[in-house]
């Protein structure tokens, strides 16, 4: 690994260490973290879509499917997407739940969630979707309200990831399925270096080149090292309540898919 | 496990997205085809390749899943090479016994009858990119193509049967060998009476005799 990719241990001076949590590679209070990150999503909210067909060269589509045909979502359900972005499962889950169903939209920024609003209405999508800016620690919706909830490469981003594990939780009905879409660990040693030189070579010039800030981008392959392997992840959720946990590694690990189910 | 997640997905996608450009081409068939799609029928893939995908109708497009469906309409379980010959048209696929039932048997019947309808207009597809008169054109040649291919299979077959049975006697044939198999059910029937007779006749005569009321 260069020097590049190796954690800084450079803790905010006079921070205690409970008081701090990683943002990229970089140590930062708590509280500042869902600031920076809304700002490098504010930064790219313009052209996520663009980028992320370009960083990926497309295979997220069929990362996003997988998900879907896995959710078991049918007419009637009600869903809940955090983190939802630029609506993409959404925009599956609503054609799913059909009109007796509704989904909810939900992610902390007002930008991404702008840029999805607009999407989905841009391609008729409307009835049957609700949009709500919020954040996936504290969710504001009752005890036992969602058939299924997901969150797809959000909560890498989430400073406390247990917590929010716990809301999420909270909020799905008995019998209702929690997935989480996430970069990963590449089971392959030869995959996982070409990834690391990916990650920390081009994706930053990509960002660069596309989307004029080559900031964020880094960021995004360092907070993906920073990210839970498969199993702590499953272990996480297994804490969070939830009971027949299991992970579908996709693209050799580079991804992984993290399923569990409300008891 | 070989497809994974990733590949199972590529799959489903552009299974999905033939099948119903496929059925954009063909107004009746897919009317049809989404009829018999009242709920989610199921395809399990035997030996060699283990692989469940499952046909969802979705609005007016159908949609294809590698999972399981929770409540399956009816699930068909078969071999890749069953599925392939059903897909061609083969009905014999259920009486053989090539490919498993399960659920209802009269949605069953509509799926095959729905599948067997679908003409897709290639012609007008390819129209819309070439123009109508290259379209035509190369519809009818294709069409001839397919009409000769299927013709010279049909007369090589049934050259070949005349051959084996006919010419070179390593075979008897057909209605020779029907004729035989006509006897032998005659003499099996015949041999079941015999025996039924015997076994009366062998009947101790001293036997009490039924009462009478």
């Amino acid at each position: 690994m260069s020097e590049q990719q190796t954690p800084a241990n450079d803790k905010q001076a006079g921070t205690p260490q409970d008081d701090v949590t990683h943002f990229g590679f970089r140590n930062v209070p708590k509280t500042q973290k869902a600031g920076q990150v809304a700002e490098v999503f504010h930064s790219v909210a313009g052209k996520y879509d663009l980028m992320n067909d370009l960083m990926s060269m497309g295979v997220h589509r069929l990362w996003k499917r997988f998900t879907i045909e896995l959710s078991g979502v049918r007419p009637g359900h009600q869903v809940l997407d955090i983190a939802g972005g630029t609506g993409d499962l959404t925009m599956k889950f609503s054609d799913l739940v059909g009109t007796s169903g509704k989904v909810v939209l939900a992610d902390i920024n007002a930008s991404m969630l702008q840029v999805g609003r607009g999407r989905l209405m841009d391609r008729g999508y409307a009835g049957n979707i609700d949009y709500v800016q919020a954040d996936a620690e504290h969710l504001p919706f009752p005890d036992n309200s969602f058939n299924a909830v997901s969150i797809a490469f959000g909560l890498r981003n989430v400073t406390d990831k247990d917590q929010a594990l716990r809301d999420m939780t909270r909020t799905l009905k008995p019998g209702g399925k929690l997935m989480v879409l996430e970069f990963s660990k590449p089971t392959n040693p030869l995959l996982n270096k070409a990834y690391d030189m990916y990650s920390f070579n081009a994706l930053p010039l990509m960002g660069q080149l596309f989307a004029g800030d080559s900031e964020s981008y880094k960021y995004l392959a360092e907070s993906i090292r920073m990210h839970p392997d498969q199993d702590t992840l499953k272990g996480m959720m297994e804490q969070a309540g939830l009971v027949n946990c299991k992970y579908y590694n996709m693209t050799g690990g580079i991804v992984a898919l993290h399923v569990g189910i409300k008891p | 496990m070989f497809p994974g997640p990733t590949l199972l997905s590529a799959m489903t996608a552009v299974v999905e997205g033939a099948l119903n450009r496929a059925l954009e081409l063909d107004p009746a068939g897919r009317k049809a085809l989404l009829g018999a799609l009242t709920g989610p029928v199921q395809f399990t893939l035997t030996a060699p390749l283990h692989l469940t995908f499952t046909l969802i109708q979705n609005h007016d497009r159908v949609c294809v899943s590698s999972q399981p469906a929770e409540t399956a309409a009816l699930e068909l379980t078969g071999k890749p090479m069953a599925f392939a010959a059903l897909a061609g048209g083969d009905d014999q696929v259920f009486q053989q016994g090539r490919i498993d039932v399960t659920g209802d048997a009269a949605l069953a019947h509509q799926f095959q009858r729905a599948l067997n309808q679908l003409d897709p207009d290639w012609e007008a597809a390819l129209a819309t990119h070439l123009g109508d008169v290259p379209a035509h054109f190369i519809g009818q040649r294709i069409r001839g193509a397919v009409k000769w291919s299927r013709q010279a299979f049909s007369v090589l077959n049934a050259n070949i049967e005349e051959y084996v049975h006919e010419e070179s006697r390593t075979l008897p044939g057909r209605r020779e060998l029907e004729a035989t198999f006509e006897d032998i059910d005659q003499l099996s029937l015949q041999t079941d009476r015999l025996e039924a007779r015997l076994s009366l006749l062998e009947r101790p005569t001293n036997a009490e005799p039924p009462e009478t009321p």
